[in-house]
């Protein structure tokens, strides 16, 4: 018996090993090296002055009236990207849940075949689906070609900040459905009979019981579409004309400027952000499954 | 007694397999009904057209008087405990009993005083707070039982609610159910197929079999007069042996005629004759009115099972004195241990105790079938 | 009426998802070049794709990779999910998943960097030529795959039913047998939903590839990123057509055996009720899909190794779109040199050619060590840079006779006073182009064009400081390499008024968008006017003028320390000095050559226009003078880091 269990512990051991190595040496490590560079200069000595650049550079900020006003650059940077982010996770909630409650309710080869056209999207090559969309979204683009068909005002969307939030929406729309489906899709139908046995409409049986279990699902969603919408930078350029710079921007515009070291502090301080956002969000959520 | 439900020409059928065949059925107020049978009989179905969650293709459900068949779930007055439950697992206990009356807004200090008392009535005062997954088996039945109850229902559809626990578990739900079911005098639906069950618990039970009604009527009822083989086979164990009645208090079987207490079939008619096992004396040979070799002997604790070859056919008989294999034996039976029914498509199917179940029975029909 | 209301919504949805792969159809057959003015039909896009050995070569990259990194991350992941399903311990268990979440929760930017920080910082330690290459993108994408498998593996494992593998091993199975024939069966769904998210993930991933992509090895992503950089064609299109359609292929072969197993299931049900079995279910199938995509997977994974099998290689690095490629019928420089070389000296060749978007970029991926090149094509005030720090090694001119054309104008300038270093390539003259439909021609002639309120949000900007800031030290008259801060504040002010007008900042993109009509005043290069002039649409009218005092800039071959081969750059070098290719190249990239075979050859004049080459080749009284004063110089680092806290100020705005 004794014996048995040794053995037992050994494979699993064994199974471990590979993974565990990996992760350490290309997980763990390579963020040891971003907080390693965050905090040193050129000559690899101890500094906190990318640090305290990322919270104390300004710069002038000038109104369409002319005012101006002075501004922490990279708060403000990382302030805009939070919102955009916020925006486009929201939008994409709000498109997808529906969409994700269709799929879950309708016939399993229905099911099926939305759930390729879905899939479709995300082989196409990220880049040349941006770059689609800005042909569509320009002031002569294809768009406002439609709209003047109907005799309608060409609308100016490139280059604002709808333009990049329809990028994000875009590009990272399955992120959310996905999740949200595949937790739907394996609820117990059980459930949502008892909620309407028990005198709920199919709105608040929606609300009060699959909503509250499809959460893990919503969470999931949430950070799959927040984290690559706050560190974009390609949507950005291209859909925003480079005229919204984002935190992806000022991180990769660093890398370009070969400001390696502050590169890796506006990472690190990013990484951080996220870290602690992610785990009052999960907090939180965890106890809303048991408190009601 | 008054109507509560009446379930008028009922018929139902899925991917053009009928699941209910034509079903009428009147329950009452203050009723413990079960709908007995075994699976894919059309049992769950019925309970699910009552409940609503199944439409009806034909025939209407009447509920107090109100044509309800197209009403959905959410707006009927009756309340389900579903098979496995059905707890909601991101709510804790007193949530999920609450659940129904925070749907209705009732005030908060009544849903508190409501939700106590159902929680008392299924003895879980002190569980409010605790997290309905990490319940046993049994306390998330009566988590479910409260659930449904708290709304005060006119009918609760109990579907095979003890199924999922242990034996002696079940035996104290079973009490349990009844006395609740006494103590709010809430008509219950009960579906299940363990006899047992139904037999212990129900004020009238409705035997089904393929999506028919077969036999309604009170335990005793249906376990002293079964109406069909069917009946007299899955209620219990019988003896069903091809018969002829001579005339009325006459019945001929295993080339014997033997007096009986049935009357009212036309003079010569087939019929199936049903012998309860315990109903049959064991006495020697020569003072036996039917002869045959034991074939087989089991202990069962209060009695033993013996399997005697009678003429071919295999009888079942359940005594307390102890026979041997291959012993000789005599058979008698007294006039009110027979019980004489009418032919149906059933015959002939139950009745002989080569093998217990109908499943051994089919899988070496059909192994032969396949050599 | 609920159900009609939720087929609309569902309709529209993806309407919106298929919008722009609608659209990329479409264009794939434009006859023009526009992405969005259709023209007529045509297959000549995907001619050009398939004559297009870069991107063939990227495709075919990409592909090995992803299969690669899928295989890897299938093993491990598989192995890691069982033997975390058996783990105990409490603290490992969540030290693991805390750890496996980590690069699905962390953006990929920053997993991109942090894998390229440790890259570089080890293959430094370790004196490597190379740090980046194959295996640190395949070691990035195994990272990142990683998670996905086990992700999907993992809750199979835990929904199996235990006792199957003790069934197994009770009738006599040895525990790895009973995996295998039991438990990797049941896990078999999940195994290959992980693989298809890996590969898909693999495939598309952009930003962890753009981080650690290094010396000769281009994924399709990275290749594209440098076309969008550049002008798209609808050859992209035309790729990413063919990528829908192979998908589409794919998934519904996939659907087809998802069919079929819930057929298999179908049938247990029936013989479940005592039913007889029906229909022709054949369990293998699957199998042979399996086989048939690991087949395709060995085949590809050969093609792509087997390529490479020349001895001698020449790796070079260039700007995107910066040599004539075969494409739309011209000469393809690396392919003849490739066949040349091998007639004259005998021998095998393959030339690596890569390319990158910015002489920063470049710098970067150079200095880190991360890759190492025979030849690059930088910039002046980059080579400057260099050479003075010790990354340029001086080129034997004995070896290189076609020296001798180039013009004498172009030689001793202040990057190369000494003519070490430098073989000049192109050179160019900034220009104003503007839409003559839109723009009086009162308002032209200077650079205040680009400050006319009349133009508000029709006029583009760079998309890169050095070059923006200058457009407003011309237009001050301040020198454009002064280390006086007080005056690029100046130029700083002149931005932040120009900032309301701006309708873009843009690189390459300004070819679209001035092409089409979106803008319609911006300063570029006089050789990619003509460019952009070829395909303008019809109610566009693109001219160009040169203001009185603007920037050149020039574009030289060096030889980077980090060079393998010198002698053999030295050749290639002299080869593109050569008439064929020297003409070839300048018709190629439209930009001035300072090689007198190509500026006084009559075809080359005639083949592009007594206009254009007006255009293209100011006179100058003195060049070397001029050129001295308005070329951008390499600022000190101090300065550098001023101008790029001013130009984010305006970028924030």
């Amino acid at each position: 018996m004794k014996n048995g269990l040794k053995k037992g512990n050994s494979t699993t051991r064994m199974l471990l090993a590979p993974y565990s190595l990996w992760s350490v040496i290309f997980i763990v490590v390579p963020l040891l090296f971003i907080a390693y560079y965050a905090f040193t200069d050129n000559n690899f000595n101890f500094t906190l002055e990318n640090i305290t650049r990322f919270f104390t550079a300004t710069s002038q900020l000038t109104a369409d009236d002319g005012t101006v006003t002075e501004v922490r650059t990279y708060l403000m940077i990382f302030m805009r990207s939070l919102k955009l982010a916020i925006i486009s996770t929201v939008i994409c909630l709000g498109m997808g849940y529906p969409l994700a409650y269709i799929m879950a309710r309708a016939e399993e080869k229905t099911q099926r075949i939305m759930m390729t056209l879905i899939m479709i999207p995300m082989w196409m090559n990220f880049l040349i689906r941006t770059y689609a969309w800005m042909t569509i979204l320009q002031d002569t683009g294809i768009f406002n070609s439609i709209l003047g068909v109907f005799g309608i005002d060409p609308v100016h969307i490139i280059g604002t900040e709808g333009a990049v939030v329809i990028g994000m929406v875009y590009d990272y729309f399955p992120y959310m459905v996905l999740p949200i489906y595949s937790i739907m899709a394996k609820m117990d139908i059980r459930l949502i009979e008892a909620a309407h046995d028990l005198g709920c409409n199919s709105l608040a049986t929606l609300r009060r019981v699959i909503f509250p279990l499809s959460l893990p699902g919503v969470m999931s969603g949430i950070t799959m579409v927040l984290i690559p919408s706050i560190s974009t930078f390609y949507i950005s350029q291209k859909l925003g004309n480079g005229k919204f710079f984002l935190i992806g921007d000022a991180i990769e515009g660093q890398y370009v400027a070969n400001n390696l070291h502050f590169a890796a502090a506006i990472a690190f301080i990013l990484m951080i952000i996220l870290l602690v956002c992610m785990g009052i969000a999960n907090y939180f959520t965890s106890r809303r499954v048991y408190g009601g | 007694m008054k109507k509560i439900i009446e379930l008028k020409n009922i018929s139902k059928a899925f991917d053009g397999d009928t699941v209910l065949n034509n079903i009428s059925l009147d329950i009452y107020d203050n009723e413990f009904l079960t709908l007995l049978g075994p699976s894919g009989c059309g049992k769950t179905t019925l309970l699910r057209i009552i409940s609503g969650f199944v439409h009806p293709d034909d025939g209407e459900v009447v509920f107090m008087g109100d044509d309800i068949t197209d009403l959905p779930p959410h707006k009927r007055n009756v309340n389900t405990v579903f098979q496995k439950y059905a707890l909601f697992p991101h709510l804790n206990v007193y949530e999920n009993v609450a659940f129904p009356l925070r749907e209705k807004k009732v005030p908060k200090d009544e849903i508190d005083k409501k939700v106590k008392e159902m929680l008392k009535l299924v003895m879980l005062s002190g569980f409010e707070k605790r997290n309905v997954t990490s319940l046993s088996g049994g306390q998330q039945q009566r988590v479910a039982i409260a659930r449904a109850l708290v709304n005060h229902p006119k009918v609760l559809l109990l579907d095979e609610p003890l199924s999922a626990l242990d034996l002696k578990l079940r035996k104290d739900m079973q009490q349990e159910l009844k006395n609740i079911q006494k103590s709010t005098g809430i008509t219950f639906v009960f579906v299940t197929h363990d006899q047992e069950e139904a037999l212990s618990m129900s004020d009238t039970i409705v035997v089904m079999s393929e999506g028919v009604i077969q036999q309604i009527g009170t335990p005793v009822d249906i376990y002293n007069e079964p109406e069909n083989a069917f009946v007299a086979d899955f209620i219990g164990e019988s003896n069903i042996i091809d018969g002829v009645m001579v005339r009325d208090g006459e019945a001929r079987f295993s080339g014997q005629t033997f007096p009986c207490l049935d009357k009212g079939f036309a003079p010569k008619e087939p019929v199936d004759i049903v012998i309860r096992p315990e109903d049959v004396d064991i006495v020697p040979v020569e003072k036996g009115m039917l002869e045959g070799i034991v074939t087989s002997v089991t202990f069962m604790g209060v009695h033993y099972e013996i399997i005697v070859d009678v003429k071919g056919f295999k009888w079942m008989i359940q005594t307390t004195d102890f026979v041997d294999v291959d012993e000789h034996i005599g058979i008698f039976l007294e006039p009110d241990a027979i019980h004489v029914m009418k032919k149906s498509k059933y015959s002939g199917m139950f009745g002989d105790y080569s093998s217990f179940s109908d499943e051994l029975e089919q899988l070496s029909v059909g192994g032969n079938e396949e050599e | 009426m609920k159900k009609s209301a939720s087929r609309i919504y569902t309709a529209i949805i993806f309407a919106f998802l298929f919008a722009p792969i609608i659209i990329l159809l479409i264009f794939s057959f434009n006859e023009g070049k526009s992405l969005s003015v259709f023209t007529g039909f045509s297959l000549k896009w995907y001619k050009e794709l398939f004559n297009d050995a870069n991107t063939l070569e990227a495709l075919k990259n990409s592909l090995v990779l992803a299969f690669s990194a899928t295989a890897i991350s299938v093993f491990l992941g598989t192995m890691a999910s069982v033997g975390i399903n058996k783990l105990r311990s409490r603290w490992y268990r969540t030290a693991i998943d805390t750890v496996t979440n980590i690069p699905m929760t962390n953006p990929d930017i920053i997993t991109g960097i942090s894998l390229m920080l440790m890259f570089v910082f080890v293959g430094r330690l370790f004196g490597a030529s190379t740090s980046l290459n194959f295996l640190t993108m395949l070691i990035a994408h195994v990272t990142f795959c990683l998670p996905y498998v086990i992700l999907q593996v993992l809750p199979k494992l835990q929904q199996m039913d235990k006792s199957l593998a003790e069934a197994a091993m009770d009738l006599g199975c040895p525990p790895l047998r009973a995996f295998f024939k039991v438990e990797l069966p049941e896990i078999m769904p999940g195994i290959i939903t992980g693989a298809i998210m890996a590969f898909t993930m693999s495939l598309d991933d952009f930003v962890i590839s753009y981080f650690t992509s290094g010396n000769g090895f281009q994924t399709l992503p990275i290749r594209i990123y440098g076309m969008t950089k550049k002008t798209v064609t609808p050859k992209m299109y035309a790729l990413a057509t063919i990528i829908f359609f192979v998908t589409l292929t794919l998934l519904l072969i996939n659907n087809i055996v998802d069919n079929e197993d819930s057929q298999k299931l179908k049938e247990a049900k029936r013989i479940q009720k005592g039913e007889k079995p029906e229909g022709d279910y054949n369990p293998r199938k699957r199998n042979m899909a399996l086989a048939l995509a690991g087949v395709l997977v060995v085949a590809l994974t050969f093609g792509a190794f087997s390529g490479s099998s020349a001895s001698k290689e020449l790796n070079v690095y260039n700007w995107g779109e910066y040599i004539s490629d075969g494409s739309e019928g011209s000469f393809d420089t690396i392919k003849e040199f490739e066949k040349w070389y091998e007639e004259n000296y005998g021998e095998k060749i393959t030339v690596n050619y890569d390319t990158f978007a910015s002489n920063e970029d470049m710098y970067n991926k150079i200095s880190s060590g991360a890759v190492s090149y025979d030849i690059i094509i930088p910039s002046d005030y980059m080579i400057a840079r260099m050479a003075s720090e010790d990354m340029l090694l001086p080129i034997d001119f004995e070896n290189i006779p076609n020296y001798q054309y180039i013009g004498e104008d172009f030689k001793g300038l202040y990057y190369d006073p000494d003519n070490q270093y430098t073989v000049p390539y192109t050179y160019g003259v900034v220009g104003v182009i503007y839409d003559a439909n839109v723009v009086d021609k009162a308002d032209i002639g200077g650079w205040d064009l680009l400050w006319n309120e009349k133009y508000a949000n029709k006029i583009v900007q760079f998309n890169n400081s050095r070059d923006a800031f200058g457009t407003a030290m011309f237009k001050l008259g301040i020198d454009v390499n002064t280390t006086d801060t007080a005056l690029w504040d100046k130029a700083h002010e002149e931005m932040i008024k120009q900032r309301p007008l701006v309708y873009s900042f843009v690189m390459d993109e300004i070819f679209n968008i001035m092409q089409s009509g979106e803008a319609s005043i911006g300063a570029y290069y006089a050789g990619d006017y003509f460019t952009m002039m070829e395909d303008q649409a019809d109610d566009v009218d693109l001219q160009f003028y040169y203001p009185e005092h603007t920037n050149m800039f020039i574009d030289a071959m060096c030889i980077p320390s980090c060079a393998q081969n010198k002698e053999l750059a030295e050749i290639f070098i002299n080869y593109m000095l050569g008439e064929e290719a020297a003409v070839a190249n300048a018709e190629y990239t439209y930009y001035a050559s300072p090689n007198r075979l190509v500026y006084e050859n009559e075809t080359y004049i005639e083949d592009m226009g007594e206009e254009t080459v007006e255009i293209l080749y100011p006179e100058f009284e003195d060049f070397a003078a001029e050129y001295n004063r308005y070329a951008y110089r390499t600022l000190s680092t101090d300065m550098l880091s001023y101008l790029n806290s001013l130009w984010e100020t305006v970028k924030v705005n």
